[in-house]
């Protein structure tokens, strides 16, 4: 610490900090424009000039001067505000000032710092900017007129989301920011640079004319769309959610966002919302209340075999009633996310570190020295968690290995190592990654006396890094080097995605992976372990409240086929799309043809629910309260934004209205039901819903590690045939965000990523139809040519109804399919 | 930039080969800071820096296409635009203004059909007005390419496009 004098007041800061830092630590407020905590200090604009006694009063930059022992500060003198208006007075030369047709007006920090300083007039003249506004995508309007050349969008682009879209172009007074050759955006609209605009430059397109800024209710909440748990703020406005307001206090993640997050919203006002309970009548669903649908739906679950299967976007509390209905019901057989998608942390984990949970968080990336990251599509899957290994890696150096089947972003990153494996490999790579520690004796001291280490050793005989390698596609070079790099890292963190996209990533990969860190005792230090990534808002929630069979009872794919026989009579499916989502679309249309009885809540008609005997219109997450638990078991609560849309009800008010009609007895809360989860889920007992707060407070997880010794092979490569990978695209989560505009904007369908190797061989051009055909069926696809691909190796994402992968894809890790024009 | 934006671009500029880029960028890649040293050998290679030669360059580089953009548009020195086989430089300082420079200038753009800082469509000629070459003695001042030619007059003109329009393209 240092002690300083600022405005004559005696003050202390760390000695790191900057004098804007150790001004603003001590309640004194710099103005400042170009500046931001998140990004590195820049200095540009020199609107955060003070006077330090030391230098002879001179005038510097509070942002990027560091804070020295004594230093004597003031920061508004007269001369110095004379300073700040000349500032705002050369900025205000060339920009349009059209405050009153500009959505950032109320939030502008010029149109304030103009307010504060009363710069009423100027004293010089000049021509305004006429730059030609850029309406070439359809998420973000950028107008160049309006620019302070603060140059924190084209920084943050960089420093954090690492996609550098934007840039300094042009030289002296002609200076703007703009892409490449001039061309539109074409980024991942995430929006960061949005938020961060001081200015009406950069600004939401969808939020356009639709509200004053201060005309906005501001709701904080939690994103619901993937596992990392984003908070959230939300602008409303005659019940209506208009925008997401940024607010760098918000979360681990500073109010950064991705495109779901950010401009996904659409679907909670979508006009395709559910409004009343439909009822199947012959070939049609008609609109019916409430107490008559919820009454046949009464009926048909007294009488018996019914199953259920949920989506983790439910909330905690809802889950915990699902479950008791079922119970009520008397049925066993309820599952989510297609049984695979949780296997890592039902079983994987379950079997290996004894816990169903990930031991490390999304903290632990910034305070660790080496992430291996299993596939690049942790970037797709979690973009905001792929920010933060962005940050680690540029700023703090942090080490970073890929083991992926394709190229992504992550692996442009500065000296990311990408192990480009043949995909399906990935469990005999991380073995012969283990084999490797075992054999250079590289194991922490303690391994040997871990349970089933002798067991790990024999199972581990057959992966000799010579083998696997030449199976991966690898040298048995890179694979040692990481083995070494793994062991010698003292904070290596081991981080994976899973989801219904990844069959792969499974109960094996998580074992074989808690075997790295079990090895090397790389668990339990802050900073290090594994963490698993699931997919959804509340993938681990729907985990921790055990919402996945117990032995005996009925999976996912089970309960489909017990539809398909006769053995389930009753199937409740609540938010769930399994004809979009689940492999094999066939396998699962039958059963839900042959399903006696079919009952789904859900907020849209989703091909599923058109299916249904009855339909229950549910509210969106913006409409209700409860927790949602995210990846790291963060637990964090969510307060309505809205009004409930038409009729539409909280799943919880579903559940327990059924629960009611069974004869049961429903909690009256979900406050109440809350008490009940803290009192009975291991790591949730200290949590208290009316103080959880939306930042929300972590799940202690405890773990006892085991070696559990996996095999896996890939499936054999078939001659005449490309290796089909599916995933997530960075711009969906789920089949939810089909109903999101903004991510519908800028990724409208399916598409079939190609090696441009294969493409020219085939003379496939981008957007060219092709025909994908495996064992269980085709579709057809448009070609996206992709520099990231390897040769024979093609890429497809999941979310989409049209022309859905789960036409010819089965669940295979990998899926061997022919491709024809 | 999309694949779909790349490949237009390669549809508009049928003719450019990249093994000239990718030897440039072969000759420097393991070197740090090598932005600089590419640009100026692929500019080299081809007169100018080709849109498809600038995203190869982004590509193998591991640099933000966009970042690139910034660097050719900052430096002077960089053409985003092929250039004419003969570049003709009329000066228009001072010594050369009052000795009638604009005469020259308006003259050149009336034979050549083109006006500052363009080129003609045969790629035959780039017209630049620059600021004093450093021979006002011999104003009004003009160059082609690496040739001289002082005490300008329109005369002179058309006896330079005469003669420049004889000479071989390549
Ligand atoms: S939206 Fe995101 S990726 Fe696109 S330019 Fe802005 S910060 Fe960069
Ligand atoms: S567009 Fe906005 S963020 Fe970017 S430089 Fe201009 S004022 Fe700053
Ligand atoms: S989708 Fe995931 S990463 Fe994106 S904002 Fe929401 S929680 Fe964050
Ligand atoms: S805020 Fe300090 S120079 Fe811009
Ligand atoms: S002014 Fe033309 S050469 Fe000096």
């Amino acid at each position: 610490m240092v002690n300083l004098t600022i405005d004559d007041k005696q003050v202390t800061a760390p000695k790191t900090a900057t004098i804007y830092e150790a001004a603003k630590l001590n309640g004194i407020n710099i103005p400042i424009l170009c500046h931001d905590n998140k990004l590195k200090p820049f200095g540009a604009c020199r609107m955060c000039l003070v006077e330090v006694e030391q230098m002879k009063g001179r005038q510097i930059p509070a942002c990027t001067t560091p804070v020295t022992e004594g230093m004597i500060i003031l920061t508004s003198t007269p001369d110095i505000v004379k300073a700040r208006k000349m500032v705002l007075e050369l900025l205000l030369l060339n920009h349009p000032i059209d405050c009153p047709v500009c959505d950032k007006g109320g939030d502008c920090d010029l149109q304030n710092l103009t307010y504060e300083y009363k710069v009423s007039a100027n004293r010089f003249t000049d021509e305004k900017f006429h730059h030609e506004i850029d309406y070439n995508n359809p998420l973000i309007e950028r107008d160049m007129n309006r620019c302070v050349l603060c140059g924190k969008c084209a920084r943050i682009c960089d420093e954090i989301v690492s996609f550098g879209a934007l840039t300094f172009i042009d030289r002296g007074i002609e200076t703007k920011i703009g892409c490449e050759f001039e061309g539109a955006l074409n980024c991942e609209f995430c929006g960061s640079c949005v938020s961060v605009c001081p200015v009406g430059s950069l600004l939401a397109r969808p939020f356009k004319f639709k509200s004053r800024f201060w005309a906005l209710t501001k709701q904080k909440t939690v994103c619901g769309y993937c596992g990392t748990g984003c908070n959230l703020t939300l602008g409303v406005k005659d019940n209506k959610v208009l925008t997401t307001i940024y607010d760098d206090n918000q979360g681990f993640h500073k109010g950064q966002l991705c495109v779901r997050g950010r401009f996904g919203y659409q679907f909670i006002n979508s006009d395709k919302r559910l409004a009343k309970p439909l009822i199947r009548r012959g070939n049609s669903l008609v609109e019916s209340s409430w107490d008559e649908a919820l009454e046949l739906v009464a009926g048909r679950l007294k009488s018996g075999n019914v199953a259920a299967l949920a989506t983790p976007r439910l909330a905690n509390e809802e889950i915990v009633l699902f479950k008791k209905l079922m119970e009520l019901s008397g049925s066993k057989d309820y599952d989510h996310s297609a049984g695979y998608a949780h296997s890592a942390l039902t079983e994987g984990f379950a079997k290996s570190l004894g816990a169903t949970a990930s031991p490390s968080t999304i903290l632990d990336i910034q305070k660790s020295d080496l992430l291996l990251v299993v596939k690049t599509d942790a970037y797709e899957t979690h973009p905001v968690v792929g920010f933060e290994i962005n940050m680690a890696v540029k700023n703090k150096g942090v080490k970073l290995y890929i083991l992926s089947d394709k190229r992504g972003k992550l692996a442009r990153l500065p000296d990311a190592k990408t192990l480009l494996h043949t995909p399906g490999n990935e469990i005999a790579l991380i073995n012969a990654v283990a084999k490797t520690i075992l054999d250079e004796k590289l194991a922490g001291a303690s391994a040997g006396s871990v349970e089933g280490f002798v067991e790990l050793e024999k199972g581990l005989s057959a992966f000799t890094p010579e083998l696997v390698s030449a199976q991966c596609g690898l040298t048995a070079d890179e694979i040692k080097q990481l083995a070494r790099a793994y062991a010698a890292a003292e904070k290596p963190l081991i981080i994976f995605p899973v989801g219904l996209a990844y069959p792969g990533h499974n109960a094996e990969m998580a074992s074989a992976l808690a075997n790295l860190a079990i090895l090397t005792g790389k668990l339990g230090v802050e900073g290090s372990g594994i963490l698993c990534m699931s997919e959804k808002n509340n993938s681990q929630g729907a985990v921790d409240m055990g919402f996945y069979p117990e032995a005996g009872a009925k999976n996912a794919i089970q309960i489909l086929d017990g539809c398909a026989s006769g053995a389930v009579k009753t199937l409740f499916v609540a938010g769930e799309n399994p004809l979009v989502s689940y492999p094999d679309q066939t396998r699962v249309r039958n059963a839900l043809e042959k399903v006696d009885f079919l009952v789904v809540s859900d907020l849209f008609l989703t091909e599923t629910a058109a299916m249904a005997d009855v339909v229950l219109p549910a509210c969106s997450f913006a409409e209700k309260e409860g927790t949602f638990t995210a990846i790291d078991r963060r637990v964090q609560h969510f307060k309505p934004a809205i009004q409930k849309i038409g009729q539409s009800r909280s799943d919880f008010e579903i559940f327990s209205t059924l629960i009611t009609l069974l004869g049961g007895r429903a909690p009256v809360s979900p406050a109440a039901v809350f008490a009940e989860i803290a009192a009975g889920v291991p790591g949730y007992e200290s949590m208290n819903y009316a103080t959880l707060g939306e930042t929300g407070q972590f799940a202690k997880v405890a773990i006892k590690p085991v070696f559990n010794s996996v095999s896996l092979t890939a499936s054999k490569a078939e001659s005449g045939k490309m290796a089909l990978v599916t995933g997530s695209a960075l711009y969906h989560c789920g089949t939810l965000s089909q109903y999101g505009e903004g991510p519908m904007h800028v990724c409208p369908e399916g598409y079939l990523e190609i090696s441009r190797t294969d493409a020219a061989n085939m003379k496939v051009g981008n957007d060219d139809l092709l025909t994908v055909t495996s064992a269980s069926g085709s579709a057809k696809l448009k070609a996206r040519v992709s520099p990231r691909m390897p040769v024979g190796v093609v890429f497809s994402p999941y979310h989409f109804s049209d022309s859905s992968v789960n036409q010819f894809w089965s669940g295979a890790a990998v899926t061997w399919v022919t491709l024809a024009k | 930039m999309s694949d779909a934006v790349a490949q237009q671009i390669e549809e508009q500029e049928p003719e450019v080969d990249l093994s000239l880029a990718n030897s440039v960028i072969d000759k420097y890649i393991d070197l740090p800071g090598n932005l600089m040293p590419v640009l100026q050998g692929v500019q080299d290679e081809y007169g100018y820096i080709p849109r498809v030669a600038a995203d190869l360059i982004a590509e193998r580089l591991n640099v933000y296409p966009s970042q690139i953009y910034g660097v050719l548009t900052f430096y002077a020195q960089f053409h985003l635009k092929p250039r004419g086989r003969f570049i003709i430089r009329v000066c228009v300082g001072t010594a050369c203004h009052v000795q009638g420079a604009p005469r020259i200038v308006e003259t050149f753009f009336d034979k050549l059909g083109i006006g500052h800082a363009e080129t003609t469509p045969d790629l035959r000629y780039t017209f630049e007005k620059v600021a004093c070459l450093g021979a006002c003695g011999m104003a009004p001042l003009a160059m082609v390419n690496d040739s001289t030619y002082g005490s300008m007059t329109v005369q002179k003109v058309a006896e330079i496009v005469d003669d420049y329009n004889q000479r071989p393209l390549k």
